[in-house]
């Protein structure tokens, strides 16, 4: 894959190498008295600017791939590093540090929106700007207007349509300029029109260099990405 | 958008349940500042009313002080004096500052309606009052003048004013006792004092001694003390002990001191009852946010998820209580100021019993300090109520709450 030019939205480069970088990962949860192994060996890289798909049925483990590489839970065994920072396999790294990689490094995009109803749209979008202390509503306004909102500032997550609240929910994800952006069946919940309305603005994110990790069981969405990666069973069957 | 603007949405977000507990924090809050500011008020009262006394020690003959107040005023013979020439002796005595004699006697209406009080006094009666204060009229023209001055209730009652006749008409007790009638010139009539000079009528110690027929007797002394500290009263009130002739000593300061340790030990109630209130508050509180956590799982899993941080996640829970208590305590101490007549009246009608003479000032009013206090105390409450649950919603794993796990 080309380089790409780092877009206006993200912190920048954080290094030469793979944004993400995941060697053997194996996730086992103890559900009671079974243990259930989400992930068998995993391993991916992405370099920045990637655009690239996990592509499984419900149970092959991408949401607990993506919840690993978006630090929000940690492997049983493997390496994982994610934009030069040692998540598992090395040097420990502490909560804070890994809120802090969240928080600035990373953006969320779920399955549902989960945006807080009591809070207008550009309250919700400049919600993760609150953590890092630097509020720039300008910003905010500006990735509402980008995702097709710029009129609906000030409308709460009751009075939009689901299509528009995911809209929301990417521009939140977008808040804090990640260079990563995880999207978990981002268009599980929306209808076809918005699904294709979604997959244009990711390829238009990713054309101007964020790099996104995106897990569906959806044919058709995989369809639009740069790379597909397989999962089946906890295993990429073809990388 | 800031953590307060955040938290406050949040508050909003269940009104009712919001606002039931802020109205716990108010009771609690207002129950709080009611009773202190009722403590409060009382030893205000007590200390003002020690004020206007004016006198530190007083000296009587010995024997029950009320009994012989008592037979007075049922028209009696006051049971024991003291010679004249003894507050001669008082007066010397180092330490003293003032002393006043005092002649007192009564002409007593037996259907109750028409009772009068003279006392008979020199010049160092009005030095020891704190107001004394003619509001017509002049002074007693000499040490043994055929003049009255009249307290304001009794000059309403007779409706006198200064240079008018006051005709002094002895019973037939009196009259049998050797008391003279008199026509008396009204000197002055006294400014309101809210006390019992109010309804007094004054004479010249001379004059009282002359038309009573007690010659060179006096009833009490007061005596302001020229230190006034506990040591140099004490001090004082030995001193006088010691020049014998039978009498009573009673420091003054005693009294209040007396009735102050009443109103400490009263405080421990006080505290006990607000803390029961502050405690049941708080733990409404606790539950109401407590709830709001476990409904709120998710939308903090996602903020963690977005990057909050624990410290982030409990600040916010933190502050959301916070508020909370802090509404509270704004209502309560406004609800406490607003229902202040009614709290005071019923405060005095349910401790008439426990506390004989109540000041008669205003004893719930504005105490900025007080208030104060009870809005640090609400703070303080919110900070410890909202502690478990700030603690609980920090440590939420998102990736459960996301999942929508238990």
């Amino acid at each position: 894959m080309s380089a790409r030019p780092q877009p206006a939205h993200t912190h920048g480069p954080h290094s030469d190498g793979p944004l993400v970088e995941a060697v053997d990962l194996v996730k086992v949860y103890l559900r009671g008295d079974e243990r259930v192994q989400a992930l068998r060996g995993v391993s991916l890289s992405l370099p920045p600017g990637d655009f690239c798909c996990l592509l499984g049925p419900s149970g092959a483990g991408k949401t607990t791939l993506l919840n690993l590489v978006g630090a929000l839970d940690t492997p049983t065994s493997g390496r994982l590093r994610v934009a030069g920072l040692s998540l598992h396999g090395g040097p420990s790294l502490p909560a804070a540090a890994r809120d802090r990689l969240r928080r600035e490094r990373i953006g969320f995009v779920f399955t549902e929106f989960f945006l807080v109803p009591t809070l207008s749209a550009i309250e919700n979008v400049l919600l993760p700007q609150l953590w890092t202390g630097r509020q720039d509503r300008r910003y905010a306004e500006e990735l509402l207007g980008r995702v097709g909102l710029g009129g609906r500032l000030s409308h709460r997550p009751s009075e939009l349509s689901g299509g528009e609240m995911q809209r929301v929910a990417i521009a939140r994800a977008l808040a804090n300029r990640p260079a990563l952006l995880l999207a978990d069946e981002p268009t599980g919940n929306v209808d076809t029109a918005t699904r294709d309305g979604i997959m244009a603005l990711f390829r238009e994110l990713n054309a101007e260099g964020l790099t996104i990790l995106l897990a569906t069981h959806d044919q058709e969405l995989a369809d639009g990405v740069d790379r597909v990666l397989p999962l089946s069973e906890g295993r990429i069957a073809d990388a | 958008m800031d953590y307060l603007r955040l938290a406050l949405k949040n508050i909003l977000r269940r009104r009712l349940r919001s606002l039931l507990s802020v109205l716990g924090v108010a009771a609690a809050v207002a129950v709080l500042y009611s009773l202190l500011e009722f403590q409060r008020g009382y030893e205000r009262g007590l200390n003002q009313e020690l004020e206007q006394l004016g006198a530190h020690i007083m000296v009587v003959p010995k024997g029950c002080p009320y009994e012989a107040a008592t037979i007075v005023l049922h028209g009696g013979k006051w049971p024991r004096y003291m010679e004249e020439e003894y507050f001669g002796r008082i007066a010397a005595t180092p330490g003293v500052g003032d002393a006043a004699p005092i002649l007192m006697d009564a002409i007593i209406d037996p259907q109750g309606r028409d009772s009068r009080i003279f006392l008979g006094i020199t010049d160092e009666y009005p030095a020891l009052r704190s107001r004394w204060e003619l509001v017509a009229g002049t002074g007693f023209s000499g040490p043994a003048a055929r003049e009255v001055i009249l307290g304001s209730t009794m000059a309403e009652r007779l409706r006198l004013s200064p240079g008018d006749t006051f005709a002094l008409r002895q019973d037939a007790a009196g009259r049998a006792a050797g008391k003279q009638d008199a026509d008396l010139r009204v000197a002055g009539v006294l400014a309101r004092t809210g006390t019992q000079d109010d309804g007094l009528i004054f004479l010249p110690l001379a004059t009282v001694q002359e038309l009573f027929n007690l010659p060179g007797r006096i009833v009490v002394v007061l005596v302001r003390a020229e230190r006034l500290d506990s040591g140099a009263i004490e001090q004082l009130s030995d001193d006088l002990r010691a020049l014998g002739g039978n009498m009573n000593i009673f420091p003054l300061t005693e009294l209040v001191e007396n009735a102050a340790q009443l109103v400490q030990a009263t405080r421990v109630f006080v505290w006990a009852i607000a803390a029961v209130a502050i405690a049941v508050s708080a733990a409404g509180v606790l539950n109401t946010i407590l709830m709001a956590v476990f409904e709120r799982r998710k939308e903090i899993g996602m903020m963690k998820a977005v990057g909050a941080g624990r410290k982030d996640v409990f600040a916010l829970i933190w502050a959301e209580t916070v508020l909370i208590c802090l509404g509270g305590g704004l209502l309560g101490v406004s609800a406490a100021l607003l229902g202040s007549r009614a709290t005071e009246w019923f405060l005095r009608a349910a401790l008439s019993s426990q506390f004989a003479a109540l000041p008669r000032t205003t004893l719930i009013g504005f105490s900025p300090p007080l208030a104060a206090l009870c809005l640090v105390l609400a703070t303080l409450v919110g900070m410890i109520a909202g502690s478990y649950p700030a603690w609980r919603a920090g440590a939420v794993r998102p990736i459960e709450a996301i999942r929508g796990a238990d």
